[in-house]
């Protein structure tokens, strides 16, 4: 039997993040406020005040703990999460890996551009980007 | 693990809520409020056309959506769509739509290089090398009282909002690493603990930019600039931004010393 679980982050913080569609219906979404992490992140409290009114108003647990604690004591076998480029982020999805199978899902493009694109400078990036970029949906429909 | 409220009776109640869970944590709150009602809110009221003609004017038509942009409340995709819809031809939107691009790029790119997040990714390109840059923060550049008025009222501003006009965060770069020497990892630091729209990404990439060492020359100001953009919302008068009352050219010369042309 599959135990699906959301955990979100605080880069994707709204109900319609592709997370929730990859996620089986009806799946448990949290949000878990580790103290730790954030005395990492050295973040001041108007940031946090942010982030926790936004979490307000989504349809998610707020659970306060060690993220690989919490993680473990709920034991999902499937896990959802938004991707993150955070280095911090990125090192605790490698713990968390060994816990459930690990789905990352990526937000919405913005444009459709080849993974290939150069990313060295702006202006080269843009030279790919702007064919899709005046586009609804950034081309995807097309 | 316990499961913390989500109900309170009023914001000054949440605040206190936060303050419990983080003592530890600097500062107040901002008057800027998270959520998505608040997101759409400002969405509504946005003014692409008018971005376009106005965004590097401290009064412009900026939209101020990047913190909720950050923590994805509102997905670069639909407040492109959403400006999409505000003007009869996408051209006339450029500029707006361009600087949606800009996130999106410092996103891939730091997607693509995780490790262009702290490195230096080029040399500086300023006649010194990192080594010469210092590794803290001053405290007159914390308090906000470097004696330069410009630049205290755009600090102040960041602390007590955690929000600042985009020109204005580029002058306080260029500020703290090439007027004050010191490395743009602290200031990317100091920001990043400030900002409500503070991302890794952006926010490091955009600092490597104003050193120089994720483009081609330096980015410097100078106060006939600041006075240009900002001349109704910060004191601009010479005397009380000595450090800045320049030409380009003085500027040059005293900030890149090494990079002066022999005789």
């Amino acid at each position: 039997m599959t135990k699906p679980l959301i955990l979100l982050h605080e880069e994707a913080l709204r109900a319609t993040h592709p997370v929730f569609n990859a996620a089986p219906e009806g799946t448990r979404s949290i949000f878990i406020w580790d103290d730790s992490y954030f005395r990492k992140l050295d973040y001041s409290l108007k940031r946090l005040v942010f982030i926790y009114e936004s979490l307000c108003e989504l349809p998610v647990d707020i659970l306060q703990g060690d993220i690989v604690s919490v993680i473990k004591e709920i034991a999902p076998t499937q896990l959802y999460v938004p991707a993150s480029n955070k280095p911090p982020f990125i090192s605790m999805m490698d713990n968390l890996k060994s816990i459930a199978n690990l789905h990352i899902i990526q937000d919405e493009d913005f444009v459709t551009i080849p993974t290939t694109t150069e990313l060295k400078r702006f202006f080269k990036y843009w030279s790919v980007a702007e064919k899709t970029a005046f586009r609804k949906n950034g081309d995807r429909d097309a | 693990m316990r499961q913390l409220q989500k109900k309170f009776d009023d914001r000054n109640h949440l605040i206190a809520h936060v303050k419990s869970l983080a003592p530890w944590a600097e500062g107040a709150s901002s008057h800027i409020e998270g959520g998505r009602q608040k997101a759409e809110s400002k969405l509504s009221t946005i003014d692409p056309i008018g971005y376009c003609e106005t965004r590097n004017f401290g009064d412009g038509k900026i939209t101020k959506l990047s913190p909720y942009i950050y923590h994805g409340i509102l997905s670069l995709n639909e407040v492109r769509n959403y400006a999409l819809t505000k003007c009869g031809d996408p051209a006339e939107i450029t500029k707006f739509i361009q600087e949606l691009g800009w996130r999106d790029f410092w996103q891939r790119a730091l997607f693509a290089h995780p490790n262009w997040a702290w490195n230096d990714i080029e040399d500086y390109k300023t006649g010194f090398t990192a080594d010469d840059y210092a590794d803290q923060l001053p405290h007159d550049l914390v308090e906000g009282k470097t004696g330069v008025a410009c630049i205290d009222t755009f600090i102040k501003e960041l602390m007590h909002t955690g929000y600042i006009h985009n020109h204005a965060r580029m002058y306080l770069a260029s500020y703290v690493i090439h007027f004050r020497r010191i490395k743009w990892q602290v200031g990317a630091r100091w920001f990043l603990k400030h900002l409500l729209d503070g991302d890794l990404a952006s926010n490091n990439l955009s600092w490597q930019w104003v050193a120089s060492t994720f483009s081609n020359k330096p980015y410097i100001f100078n106060l006939e600039n600041v006075h240009k953009y900002f001349e109704t919302l910060v004191d601009t008068s010479p005397n009380s931004n000595k450090a800045l009352s320049a030409t380009y050219e003085e500027l040059q010369a005293r900030l890149f010393p090494n990079l002066r042309v022999a005789p």
